[in-house]
């Protein structure tokens, strides 16, 4: 800890610009990470997701290839996790289905986070009626139970691809933030933010994009890196349950056909094929925990101490 | 009274005779007094360990009730906290010792003997706007967890002696013990605060601003039990507060803190009445008068200081000091005591002692 | 200094407006439940209701006995303008008339969700309590020892599994103990040789069969019990009276429970909400072990195009979730002193 005794001396008070901050946002960055190796590693797997689910495809042929003298063959050099049912590289259906998984995942964030966003600071910055009426909608987004709804949904919508399915992740998702928001806005209206600015003659597009957004940006960008994860669970989960027509490749599929498509649990050596995607979910969400972890610390410097 | 302060400060030895002490009995000992050497607690920060007290000399007399004053950061609070070896994380006490007659050096006490002289031997009250008790548990029953803490075989006796402070303070003692915390008010919760640190007879009271956050006339009801109490009880009463005017009525002995020191200490009528260091003198300058021009009370010029921002060397009042002499930069003054009156200042120990300096117009 | 008993008036009074408040809330959200379940059914991609009255009259049914059949089926009439299908919609409901399901024909609906709900009901509860318990008291450590290396050890852990969605954990039980080290049965609510009755055999099956269901709520709750527990513990040490109670003098004992009782508080009210969802959430876990209760239900109906029985059960799994919120707000109102007398007085 002495180490960084020099650094911190620097006086703050005189270089105080946009660009000063940030440079010190992003030092301060590299110093949580440098003190959790773990934290590396974190960032390190998210990444690997990323590049799997943005060049994975392109690695392997639009159709994987079959190989009828190897079904449920057990992990080798040429096939690391072993062989599905027809014989196809397991290890290459996990590369490819990265994709679809994503994707949906981020286009579920964004969905949220917007939605959330935008009706918790309306709410907040509005109050009156129109926050009663918004806060009662998201009461109730919060408390219908949103795996059931989903599947009741999927009779008659079928989330044709991972950008429908991201869509309607999206708009089932948003409750928290909103809630959040709103609470975080009243809180700064509070404290005379709102009035203060209003009083200096501030714009509410500038307040709101200025003053507003920034004090709540970590937290809501915590909130999207828990929305990818909460979106990856539910379409890998719906999936799973076999509600959805299979005509995409995803981890989703992998499982169910391993577990309900007979097979794979009747031996150990067809394991590998259950195991690869259950592996890849495991990893990611360690990413993504270590990640928050970092998150966390960085965004909230009073749990620095100890 | 200092002649009983020269025995031996702490020695490992002392531990055992003290426990026989302990022990010895209810016929009502002398109050304690309180000598505190060279102390020094430090706090971790990220930028190293930083001293809150700088190496603190101050002995309280048996039987009087002392005063602590300084602004906010001064270590007054961290002063009372190591008074029961109960200084918190991140902080420590990294040396010198804390003698209480009765207990030895408090420094060197740990686990179950230093747990069981918090409360029956040292009595700690806590700011009014803190919430020192159990929401979940009315009051009776954390009054019985504290008589069971301490091994009290006589349970009702216990609840007996509660019943008639809390009903010397003015209290229905019965009601109260009934009641949790929320259903009392701030001057109600302060009773039962000061009866919670005497029930166990306690002699050796530590107020940390006891009346902070009370309106004015609880605030004149509680200094007038502290004063009756302590009286009665025959108690050694420390307490920190910030408040000049609270310290002047109540208190026979001051202490001035800045910067993690005790940088005057006499009796309160002394002190108030022609103070000695230049930042007493401040302090009380900047006291707005009642039947004065409001324009008369001057603050003192400059921020009082930080962890961080105290000096390196030299006297931790240098900067913002209006009769500044060169050796202050480099070396810190030390406690100087004439007739029974302490100052720690360079300027002062120059001067002829204590005659030149009139009322403060 | 008001006399006591003056406290006890304006106590039940605000626990009844808060009560009645949960309660009118609640049936405005079974309203719109049961109207997204209608407008759902009727709008399925061929419209079964209207398709099942075809059927029948083409079977030689009169249109009369053909409308009153399908009306049984799905609790609407399947001609008729909407307002008509969907006010009688809604007045069979508050007849708890969920119409009769496809899939097992001439069954209500009702009789199903009843018997599907006991086989939910009984592992949720004991899976929650068991990871409850457990949580909490790993919690208590992780928030006390919160820089030593087994209370990291804890946090991680507890994020990691609060992390993995719950069919992950359930799919893991499932290779673990069924395939790699055969010790359990793999699905099921109980083997078909026993007759069901207080005999040793049966309940030994029963137990056998509900072991992994219940271990996997139990291992998939058990992280956000251990980090909701440290942080509310993290909360209480940062209190004032626990360092109050410290230089009381208070025993390690006493100090303990102050902080684990102030710490458990919040808690109380995440439990009652989280059986509530548990309903809902019980489906992945009684898929993977094919346990046959309300989620696996839901599933099942889906699966079947069962319309009636999908939404008489996702109307049960939010009636479950309105009453654990109404539970728990009237728990905390029980057990915290605080709320108890309406706030500062």
């Amino acid at each position: 800890m002495s180490v960084t005794v020099p650094q911190t001396e620097l006086q703050p008070g005189l270089s105080g610009t946009r660009a000063a901050l940030r440079r010190n946002f992003w030092r301060g960055v590299a110093r949580v990470l440098r003190r959790k190796p773990s934290r590396m590693v974190g960032v390190a797997i998210v990444a690997l997701f990323l590049l799997m689910a943005a060049f994975g495809p392109m690695l392997y042929p639009a159709h994987l290839p079959r190989d009828n003298n190897a079904l449920y063959a057990p992990p080798s050099l040429a096939h690391p996790f072993g062989t599905d049912f027809e014989g196809t590289d397991v290890l290459a259906l996990v590369v490819t289905g990265a994709r679809y998984v994503i994707l949906t995942g981020l286009v579920t964030a964004v969905i949220t986070v917007a939605a959330g966003t935008l009706l918790g600071l309306l709410a907040g910055f509005h109050r009156g009626r129109w926050d009663t009426a918004l806060m009662r909608l998201t009461d109730l987004q919060l408390t219908i139970p949103g795996l059931p709804l989903l599947l009741v949904l999927s009779t008659v919508w079928k989330f044709q691809g991972p950008l429908a399915m991201g869509l309607v992740l999206g708009l089932l998702g948003w409750g928290g933030i909103a809630r959040a928001v709103r609470s975080q806005t009243l809180s700064l209206r509070e404290r005379g933010f709102i009035e203060a600015a209003r009083g200096l003659g501030l714009s509410t597009t500038h307040i709101i994009g200025r003053e507003l957004l920034p004090s709540m940006a970590p937290y809501i960008a915590m909130n999207m890196l828990i929305a990818v994860t909460g979106a990856i669970y539910a379409q890998v989960g719906l999936f799973f349950l076999g509600v959805l027509p299979f005509d995409s490749n995803n981890w989703g599929v992998m499982l169910n056909l391993a577990v309900f498509g007979g097979g794979a649990l009747t031996s150990a050596a067809a394991l590998p094929y259950l195991l690869a995607p259950l592996l890849a979910i495991l990893l990611l969400t360690l990413g993504i925990v270590l990640v928050v972890d970092a998150m966390d610390e960085i965004f909230n410097p009073r749990l620095r101490e100890e | 009274m200092t002649t009983l302060s020269h025995g031996p400060s702490g020695s490992p030895g002392s531990h055992s005779s003290e426990e026989g002490d302990l022990v010895a009995g209810p016929a009502a000992p002398p109050p304690p007094g309180v000598r505190v050497r060279d102390l020094v607690v430090v706090y971790k920060t990220p930028l190293g360990e930083l001293p809150a007290l700088g190496g603190v000399g101050l002995t309280v007399d048996p039987g009087t009730i002392t005063g602590i004053v300084g602004e906010s950061g001064s270590g007054k609070s961290t002063l009372a906290l190591s008074l029961l070896n109960a200084v918190q994380p991140p902080g420590r006490i990294a040396s010198g010792s804390v003698e209480i007659d009765g207990l030895g050096d408090v420094v060197r006490l740990d686990g179950d003997p230093l747990r069981r002289a918090r409360g029956r031997h040292l009595g700690y009250v806590f700011q009014a706007a803190q919430n020192s008790l159990n929401p979940l548990k009315t009051i009776g029953k954390q009054l019985l967890d504290l008589g069971r803490s301490h091994g009290v075989a006589d349970l009702a006796a216990l609840v007996r002696d509660a019943k008639d402070l809390l009903g010397r303070m003015g209290l229905d003692g019965a009601r109260v013990l009934d009641s949790h915390q929320h259903e009392l008010s701030g001057g109600m919760r302060q009773r039962v605060g000061i009866m919670l640190a005497l029930v166990l007879n306690a002699r050796l009271v530590i107020l940390d601003e006891p009346t902070t956050a009370l309106d004015m006339i609880t605030q004149a009801t509680i200094l007038r039990i502290i004063r009756e109490i302590h009286k009665e009880r025959g108690l050694t009463t420390l307490m920190i507060t910030h408040d000049m005017g609270v310290a002047a009525e109540v208190t026979d002995h001051l202490a001035v803190m800045y910067g993690g020191q005790v940088v005057e200490h006499g009796r309160t009528t002394e002190v108030l009445g022609s103070p000695a260091h230049p930042y007493t003198q401040g302090l009380i300058r900047a006291i707005p008068r009642l039947s004065g021009d409001i324009t008369k009370a001057s603050a003192l010029p400059g921020r009082p200081p930080t962890l961080g921002t105290l000096p390196k060397q030299g006297c931790v009042f240098q900067e913002r000091c209006p009769v500044r002499m060169d050796v202050c930069a480099t070396v810190a003054p030390p406690p100087v005591t004439t007739h029974g009156r302490t100052v720690a200042c360079h300027a002062t120990a120059a001067a002829p002692p204590l005659d030149g300096r009139k009322e403060q117009p | 200094m008001t006399p006591l008993p003056n406290q006890r008036a304006p106590k039940t009074r605000a626990v009844a407006r808060r009560l009645g408040g949960h309660v009118v809330r609640g049936l405005v959200m079974i309203w719109v439940v049961t109207t997204i379940s209608f407008v759902i059914i009727r709008n399925i991609p061929g419209n079964p209701v209207l398709g099942q009255y075809e059927k029948l009259i083409e079977k030689g049914m009169s249109p009369d006995e053909a409308q009153r059949a399908t009306a049984a089926l799905y609790g609407f009439l399947p001609t008729g303008t909407l307002w008509e299908q969907y006010t009688g919609y809604l007045k069979a409901l508050l007849h708890l008339d969920l119409g009769q399901s496809i899939s097992t024909p001439g069954t209500e609906v009702v009789t199903l969700l009843a018997s599907a709900a006991k086989w939910t009901v009984l592992p949720v509860l004991g899976g929650t309590l068991l990871s409850f318990l457990l949580g909490v008291t790993l919690g208590v450590y992780a928030g006390i020892k919160r820089s030593g290396k087994l209370g990291d050890l804890l946090s991680i852990s507890g994020s990691l599994l609060h992390g993995v969605p719950q069919y992950v954990i359930g799919l893991l039980m499932l290779a673990i103990f069924t395939t790699l080290w055969p010790i359990l049965p793999p699905g099921g609510p109980v083997d078909v040789e026993y007759v069901p009755g207080l005999n040793a055999g049966y309940l030994a099956s029963l137990v056998q069969h509900a072991t992994l269901p219940v271990l996997t709520y139990a291992l998939a709750s058990y992280g956000g019990w251990v980090l909701a527990m440290k942080s509310s513990v993290a909360t209480v040490l940062g209190d004032d009276f626990i360092l109050a109670a410290e230089l009381r003098g208070l025993t390690r004992g006493v100090l303990f429970r102050y902080i684990a009782r102030n710490a458990i508080l919040p808690l109380f009210t995440i439990l009652a909400l989280s059986l509530g969802m548990l309903f809902g959430g019980a489906i992945f876990i009684e898929r993977i072990f094919n346990y046959p209760g309300l989620g696996l239900l839901l599933v099942n109906s889906i699966g079947a195009r069962d319309y009636a029985l999908m939404g008489g059960t996702f109307l049960v799994t939010t009636v479950a979730i309105i009453v654990a919120n109404i539970a728990a707000d009237l728990l905390y109102t029980v057990i915290d002193p605080r709320v108890r007398t309406g706030g500062a007085a």
